[in-house]
């Protein structure tokens, strides 16, 4: 195999950018807003699904192979593509050049979200060893806690509407720059869309953040050990 | 109506590496004035508002109707040319400036070669017969020609680029114009021939991939030239060409 030229590295690198925002990335944001928002159910079918989640096998490997790493790349990825533009939505006002520059800080504020969400619940899930069905009610009684203050609430709901705002308009993006919509009514059409996708996806993720807030419920692990 | 003044604020250079200043003048306002016209003002009467005689301001034009481009610059603060820029349609002090995305040559002009150097790099030609006849070339499709003409439009005035967020002074984005030269002649029958040519040139460093689709181009664009339809239409081909690559070479 003939060695790749940068030209072709910075293709290939950009592409990947693109396409880990779409999978695996927002497919886990989906997959993970969807398995939360069974709290709103109830406390069993939440708590079932995290007891799923937590007896898989391998599940450090999974979560490092096709959560971890690629998240760590598009992030990456992302604050070199930051700096490859100079925003000027302050110049030249239109709605388009404002998403560009929101793609861009809700991106940035997503990644320190998740240093903070990572390190409130992985981290001393991992710490503590809490594995399999110990995970859950570890878990539930974490989150449990990370509602009851305001400023819970506020770091989780500026959290999630930054990803699912950054992952509904990174979809237009995909669509776009990969020519899947290319006439102007497509991109218009594509773009209504993506935006009631994402608006669905921040009412699943705000529904279960009110239920957690006003309803916090203990659990008991469901096998004990 | 009653005589008036308009005054311009033009942001002045001496030499392509020197500091930027600023100057106001005061020209009599005529009915239908362009910013051209107001120019012409200043260069007959190169007097400032306090009274001090200085250089004429220099810039560029030539077709006066806006199909040339020679004259772009920003006027209050956005980019156009300065030839269908009517004062009656501005309102208070006029604010000129050279391109900032140009290196400048001197006041308003400045050097465009970039897009030119672009469009060597994409090959933006379709071949001729060279020391021997290679014969007619395809029938091209009336669609074609018509999807054609529009894109053909472009004057390589440099709105689209200026307005680009991802186009800085010293990056090696492409931009805008470049991406639709590459749609414009890969739509050739006998430009079809370069095309994967033209579209490795756009497979690289300041290639397709570094668009962040902010679209500002398009909201531009003097000729209406639909440059975002292009723009995804290269991505398209792209796409297909990096498939193609990885799977056959």
């Amino acid at each position: 195999m003939a060695k790749p030229s940068k030209d072709e590295i910075h293709y290939l690198l950009l592409k990947l950018h693109s396409l880990t925002g779409i999978i695996p990335v927002g497919a886990f944001l989906v997959v993970h807003l969807c398995v939360n928002s069974l709290r709103t159910v109830g406390v069993w079918p939440y708590q079932l699904s995290i007891d799923a989640i937590n007896n898989l096998p391998f599940l450090l490997i999974i979560e490092i192979t096709f959560i971890y790493i690629p998240i760590l790349f598009h992030s990456a990825m992302g604050f070199y593509v930051i700096r490859l533009g100079k925003t000027n939505a302050h110049r030249y006002r239109y709605p388009r050049n404002g998403l560009y520059t929101m793609q861009r800080l809700s991106g940035a504020v997503v990644f320190v979200f998740l240093i903070y969400h990572l390190g409130t619940t992985v981290a001393p899930k991992l710490w503590e060893g809490k594995h399999h069905f110990e995970a859950a009610p570890f878990l539930i009684d974490i989150m449990n806690g990370e509602f009851q203050t305001w400023q819970g609430m506020l770091i989780y709901t500026i959290g999630i509407i930054s990803a699912t705002f950054h992952f509904s308009n990174g979809l237009w993006g995909f669509c776009v720059s990969w020519g899947i919509l290319i006439g102007e009514n497509a991109q218009k059409n594509g773009a209504i869309i993506f935006a009631m996708i994402g608006l669905a996806l921040t009412v699943l993720g705000m529904a279960t953040v009110a239920e957690f807030n006003m309803n916090p419920v203990p659990v008991e692990a469901t096998v004990a050990r | 109506m009653t005589e008036k003044n308009i005054t311009l604020k033009i942001k002045r250079q001496d030499t392509p590496g020197s500091t930027a200043y600023w100057q106001t003048f005061e020209v009599p306002k005529r009915p239908h004035a362009n910013i051209i016209s107001c120019l012409m003002e200043v260069q007959r009467n190169p007097t400032t508002q306090d009274g001090k005689t200085v250089a004429p301001v220099t810039w560029d034009c030539n077709c006066l109707e806006e199909v040339c481009g020679s004259c772009t610059m920003l006027i209050n603060g956005k980019v156009r040319q300065a030839c269908t820029a009517l004062v009656d349609h501005l309102e208070g002090t006029i604010v000129l400036e050279p391109m900032s995305k140009f290196p400048v040559v001197r006041d308003l002009q400045v050097n465009r070669e970039r897009m030119f150097d672009n469009l060597k790099k994409v090959k933006a030609w379709i071949d001729i017969d060279g020391s021997h006849d290679i014969g007619e070339g395809p029938v091209m499709p009336d669609q074609d020609r018509a999807k054609r003409y529009v894109m053909s439009e472009c004057m390589t005035c440099g709105c689209c680029l200026e307005a680009c967020p991802q186009f800085t002074i010293d990056n090696s984005f492409l931009g805008a114009a470049t991406f639709n030269q590459v749609r414009l002649f890969n739509l050739h029958p006998t430009g079809k021939m370069r095309k994967e040519d033209r579209l490795d040139a756009v497979m690289g460093e300041g290639g397709i991939t570094d668009c962040g689709n902010a679209q500002v181009c398009v909201e531009v664009c003097p000729k209406n030239i639909p440059l975002t339809e292009s723009i995804a239409d290269i991505g398209r081909q792209t796409t297909w060409q990096a498939i193609k690559n990885l799977l056959t070479k």
